[in-house]
């Protein structure tokens, strides 16, 4: 345990000199203050027209809660942006270590695969709770001019926590498979992708196979989280991805040894 | 101290390292001798559990690598072939993590960290990143994370490979310092490097252990011939030299084994003369070519390289045939 908190910290540090990463915080960053001023603007637009409606009509055929719609677009469309962050901020975890020859050092000391895996996944995982720390920020200027939601603000983090967590272990699996960071990025992107969209197949009713892909999807497991309802189910879903992904990853390593480089 | 019995690795019909038994004594300093894919970097990495072994064992201070690979981990300091460096940190941090991986107490680990990079003389630079060091640095770095906990074993891998002579002759000196505080396997493809470190030498080819000895014993064997290059003019006119005759007339040299001559494309004739060991044909062949009034143009104690030692090797080790 204590060499995977060793290998965390150094992959920490290897974040904040890495431009790849900066480049990925500032991004994610801006994107995120984009869509919720936007998200902001817009629906208090609309309450500005029910309110208008309001003293026009006596009664207007908008509900809107403010607060709440904003939240759980804004925390819908981080999602999205983690899907597309994250890739990047995994496709180097092994592939690099492989490439500089580092990963000589790490499995000739005396050092579990697992605590390596361990150790990248907790680098990977504080450097995205980093990322989202801005949102916190954000939303309590929200409460300013209204109501501060803690209560989904929490759970949507969480949710993102957990969501990255899923797509930061798939990341580490597929960064120990490859020899090549651009590969490694195609390939977690192809996974999270798929994941995160495995429920829009077009197909409709409620057959077996709908209900399975729906219950597999990341973007429908996520979106209780947006809503303020942190279910146990989404959370043991997202933990057994973040489970299998560090498995595969312990496991892929491990196999490095029987690799002819 | 180092024990491998029938290491051996295949990767698939191509066997890399074939039946190694060796065992390296404590403070002993093993170099492992070979020509570029002779096997000496898979049996560096499958003695520090890099690789697995297809067949075979190693130990290492009475721990098997297989059954208990952490307790003879924390036993090793490996340098491979390319130093596992991580370019943007500093040479002290880079240590400082290099120590906890390898369990050295949290609060030994500076002191352990000064000290590494005092022997592997490192200090002047400890707070630059690697990145901005030279190959010679680098590979000194490479060094001190390979001793800074103090391992009783240390396996080295080619660590003077890509150097240029002066930092050769220091990352060189290093290792004989280390000598004594650490049992030591090392690879080279350089004869008298493996010559001025090693207490014995291990000399492989394909894979195959071809001799053990110590570097004073094999050299004997290696030198068992030596050559001599002449190069000699041609003066013009009826009675000029032909190759035919120089090689006769230097074939009656004493001592000497083998000769060939021919006409170079500048007109010049080359004399390859090769004489048994510690036979130095030098004087003698060019006081009869000066004595007979030859123009001597060049004279070379060509040693005889690795290639042709480890064909002349792998020859007699064949039993002398072809």
């Amino acid at each position: 345990m204590r060499h995977a908190l060793v290998i965390a910290r150094r992959e920490i540090e290897s974040y904040f000199v890495s431009p790849i990463a900066y480049a990925v915080m500032t991004v994610f960053t801006f994107v995120s203050g984009l869509f919720f001023s936007n998200m902001l603007v817009y629906y208090v637009r609309q309450a500005a027209r029910a309110d208008a409606q309001i003293e026009q009509f006596g009664r207007s055929d908008l509900q809107l809660d403010v607060p709440t719609l904003v939240l759980a677009q804004f925390f819908q469309n981080e999602a999205f942006l983690l899907m597309l962050a994250v890739p990047l901020l995994t496709m180097g975890l092994v592939t690099d270590e492989r490439r500089k020859g580092t990963i000589e050092l790490l499995m000739t000391s005396p050092v579990r695969s697992a605590e390596i895996a361990g150790g990248k996944f907790l680098g990977a995982f504080a450097f995205l709770a980093l990322m989202l720390l801005p949102i916190v920020p954000m939303t309590v200027f929200m409460g300013a001019g209204g109501a501060w939601e803690a209560g989904i603000v929490a759970s949507g983090i969480l949710g993102l926590l957990l969501l990255g967590g899923a797509q930061i272990a798939l990341g580490l699996f597929v960064s120990a498979l490859c020899e090549h960071v651009l590969v490694s990025a195609i390939g977690t992107y192809g996974l999270v992708v798929t994941l995160q969209f495995i429920d829009t197949t077009g197909a409709a009713g409620d057959s077996l196979w709908v209900r399975l892909l729906g219950s597999m999807s990341f973007y429908a497991r996520h979106l209780n989280s947006t809503l303020g309802v942190v279910a146990v189910a989404d959370v043991v879903y997202f933990a057994s991805w973040i489970a299998l992904g560090f498995f595969l990853a312990q496991r892929s390593i491990d196999g490095l040894r029987y690799k002819r480089s | 101290m180092i024990r491998l019995s029938h290491l051996t690795k295949k990767y698939g019909a191509f066997t890399a390292v074939d039946d190694l038994s060796i065992d390296v004594r404590e403070g002993e300093v093993l170099g492992l001798l070979g020509p570029n894919g002779a096997g000496k970097t898979t049996t560096m990495r499958m003695v520090t559990g890099f690789l697995p072994p297809s067949m075979g064992r190693v130990s290492v201070g009475g721990h098997d690598l297989y059954d208990h690979p952490i307790q003879a981990k924390r036993k090793i300091g490996y340098l491979p072939e390319q130093p596992p460096l991580y370019p943007d940190m500093t040479v002290r941090r880079y240590l400082a993590f290099v120590a906890a991986l390898k369990d050295v107490p949290a609060a030994r680990t500076s002191a352990a960290v000064g000290l590494a990079l005092e022997r592997a003389r490192v200090a002047d630079v400890a707070d630059r990143r690697i990145a901005t060091l030279s190959k010679g640095y680098r590979q000194r770095v490479g060094l001190a994370q390979a001793i800074v906990h103090e391992p009783p074993v240390l396996v080295l891998d080619e660590p003077t490979s890509s150097l240029d002579p002066q930092q050769r002759a220091e990352v060189r000196e290093l290792i004989l310092g280390l000598k004594g505080r650490h049992t030591v396997i090392l690879s080279t493809h350089i004869l008298p490097e493996a010559a001025e470190v090693a207490d014995r030498v291990v000399i492989i080819s394909r894979g195959k252990m071809l001799a053990v000895d110590t570097p004073a014993n094999l050299a004997g064997r290696l030198r068992a011939r030596e050559a001599v290059t002449l190069e000699i003019g041609v003066r013009p006119g009826p009675d000029a030299l032909s190759p035919d005759s120089a090689r006769r007339a230097l074939a009656a040299l004493p001592g000497v084994r083998g000769i060939d001559a021919r006409m170079t494309a500048a007109g010049t004739i080359e004399v390859r003369v090769e004489s048994e060991a510690g036979v130095d044909l030098r004087a003698s062949a060019a006081a009869l070519v000066t004595g007979r009034g030859w123009p001597l143009l060049a004279l070379s104690a060509a040693a005889l390289s690795l290639e042709e030692v480890f064909l002349a090797l792998t020859r007699r080790e064949n039993g002398g045939g072809a």
